[in-house]
């Protein structure tokens, strides 16, 4: 059962994408956002990456949609859009549902998945080791990478999240 | 838009596009897109009205899409090679994924429908930026993948995206929609080559612009926007009328201007390929496109078209707007053929 744990993860990983792409009420949204926060950090802890995991609880689940649960609050409306409410909705997020449970089942019965690109079967998402990286933590060694190798990548990233902001700023203007 | 913001925003556009050109890393090639369309946004908006947002709205739904695409194509390459570098051999999925991808953000057919009706939502200006300066970092990433990309989807993009942007653009009297349908015609000449001979892309891409450049700039100058009000040119700057004529022709690929070189060079790149038919068929249907560009010289500079009386005094006023480096943007998009020889040094 542990060999299946990320396959597992990942299936329910794709179920909270499909609730809040099929679009209800962004509270319901927010919910599925959570739970996909929380499985993915599950994820990323299965390879290895404890730092990552904790900084997807901390940074993702603690502070933006914090930011994002205190905005929607204040744009309520009396009647939220659930999952239930209205069919088209509903239709989605059950065509969602099940479109992955047939990949899921496709990928468990057979070797091989041919959708877009060829990956084999439940191998591909089952934790092995995948060799020799010595005595580091190659998660450690990737993050210490960024702030070495990657200081150009940082300054980018970091500047495009500032001009972002800019950005929201100068549309929600208004005049 | 207060000074310093706009300073900042540019400034993003640009090296968001410096980014894409001087990269080697597909990663950073992405980033540098999205830094692009990011900072586009508010210049989009410039004006604060329903149309911009629009506008701005549709242009940025569309090239989030793209850029999804991409990302789905860099991530293909990077399962298939192991690693993040621009290289020459790429899988062909990720290839035709790619291509698709760029194909949206450039406007070309068939996902060309975002360019007219963002074009007409937004001001001139921002007009001019999103047509000009917005195609340099696609064509840039697909001249580096063109050894790789299916020559046949490519044609075909070429093809309806030239026939589109030249029935598209017979029915308009918006000089913004005029543009945008002629931006779309003239991306698909660029793809049309790019699988044959990449760097005559880059010359079209080179007159292309300074083409559109030195027409935004005269429509801007005469702050008109339909046909109808720049059919009253003759009044206000009489010399605006024989610009408009000589560089309308040069849009449309007539000899002897500057706009005839990249039609030139693509029939003879595609003819020395052994196809006959297929520049037939585009040299036809860019008939089309200079079927309305002969129709605004003919209500621009052919014929003064009637006015009021009080609209004939305009020629008496000092011009407000100043349009800086027309004069050799003029010179350059209409006087250039006779410098073909000097493409080797491209």
């Amino acid at each position: 059962m542990m060999t299946y744990i990320v396959f597992i993860l990942s299936t329910i990983f794709v179920v909270s994408f499909v609730s809040f792409s099929s679009k209800p009420s962004p509270i319901y949204g927010g919910f599925g956002l959570i739970v996909a926060g929380g499985v993915g950090c599950a994820i990323v802890l299965n390879f290895g990456g404890s730092f990552l995991g904790l900084m997807v609880f901390l940074i993702y689940l603690g502070g933006m949609l914090v930011v994002f649960g205190y905005t929607t609050a204040m744009a309520t409306e009396p009647y939220p859009e659930a999952w239930t409410s209205n069919k088209a909705v509903l239709g989605m997020f059950i065509t969602g549902v099940l479109a992955e449970l047939l990949t899921a089942c496709y990928i468990l019965k057979e070797d091989e998945v041919e959708v877009v690109f060829k990956f084999n079967g439940a191998g591909d998402w089952v934790v092995y080791d995948t060799g020799d990286s010595g005595f580091f933590s190659e998660e450690a060694m990737g993050i210490a990478a960024l702030y070495s190798y990657g200081t150009w990548l940082v300054v980018v990233a970091g500047w495009s999240l500032f001009v972002g902001v800019l950005v929201i700023m100068e549309v929600t203007r208004g005049n | 838009m207060k000074p310093p913001i706009f300073i900042i925003i540019m400034l993003t556009v640009i090296s968001g596009t410096m980014i894409v050109l001087t990269t080697s890393h597909w990663l950073m090639v992405w980033i540098g897109l999205e830094m692009n369309l990011l900072a586009i946004i508010p210049i989009l908006m410039k004006k604060h009205n329903p149309r911009a947002t629009e506008a701005a709205t549709k242009y940025f739904l569309t090239q989030a899409t793209a850029s999804m695409l991409l990302m789905m194509g860099i991530i293909i390459n990077l399962l298939h090679s192991g690693q993040w570098a621009m290289s020459k051999n790429l899988n062909p999925m990720a290839s035709a994924m790619m291509t698709a991808a760029l194909a949206m953000k450039l406007g070309l057919a068939p996902f060309h429908f975002w360019v007219p009706e963002v074009t007409q939502g937004i001001s001139m200006s921002s007009g001019l930026i999103l047509l000009t300066w917005q195609k340099i970092a696609p064509l840039s990433v697909l001249y580096q993948i063109s050894p790789t990309i299916n020559p046949d989807l490519l044609l075909t993009m070429a093809t309806m995206s030239i026939a589109i942007g030249g029935w598209g653009g017979l029915n308009q009297t918006q000089l913004r929609k005029i543009m945008a349908y002629s931006s779309i015609a003239h991306m698909g000449w660029m793809t049309a080559i790019m699988a044959y001979s990449p760097t005559m892309m880059i010359l079209n891409l080179m007159i292309y612009i300074t083409m559109t450049l030195a027409t935004f700039m005269l429509f801007m100058h005469n702050s008109t926007t339909t046909v109808s009000s720049l059919s009253q040119t003759w009044n206000k700057t009489p010399l605006v009328t024989l610009l408009i004529l000589t560089l309308m022709m040069s849009l449309g690929g007539l000899p002897p201007l500057s706009g005839f070189i990249p039609k030139w060079m693509i029939i003879q790149e595609l003819t020395k390929n052994e196809m006959i038919m297929m520049p037939t068929l585009l040299a036809m249907t860019a008939l089309l496109n200079l079927y309305f560009y002969m129709r605004l010289t003919y209500t621009t500079t052919l014929t003064m078209f009637p006015s009021s009386n009080n609209m004939k005094m305009k020629w008496r006023f000092e011009h407000t707007k100043k349009m800086i480096f027309l004069p050799p943007l003029i010179v350059i998009s209409t006087m250039l053929l006779p410098l073909t020889p000097m493409l080797s040094i491209l």
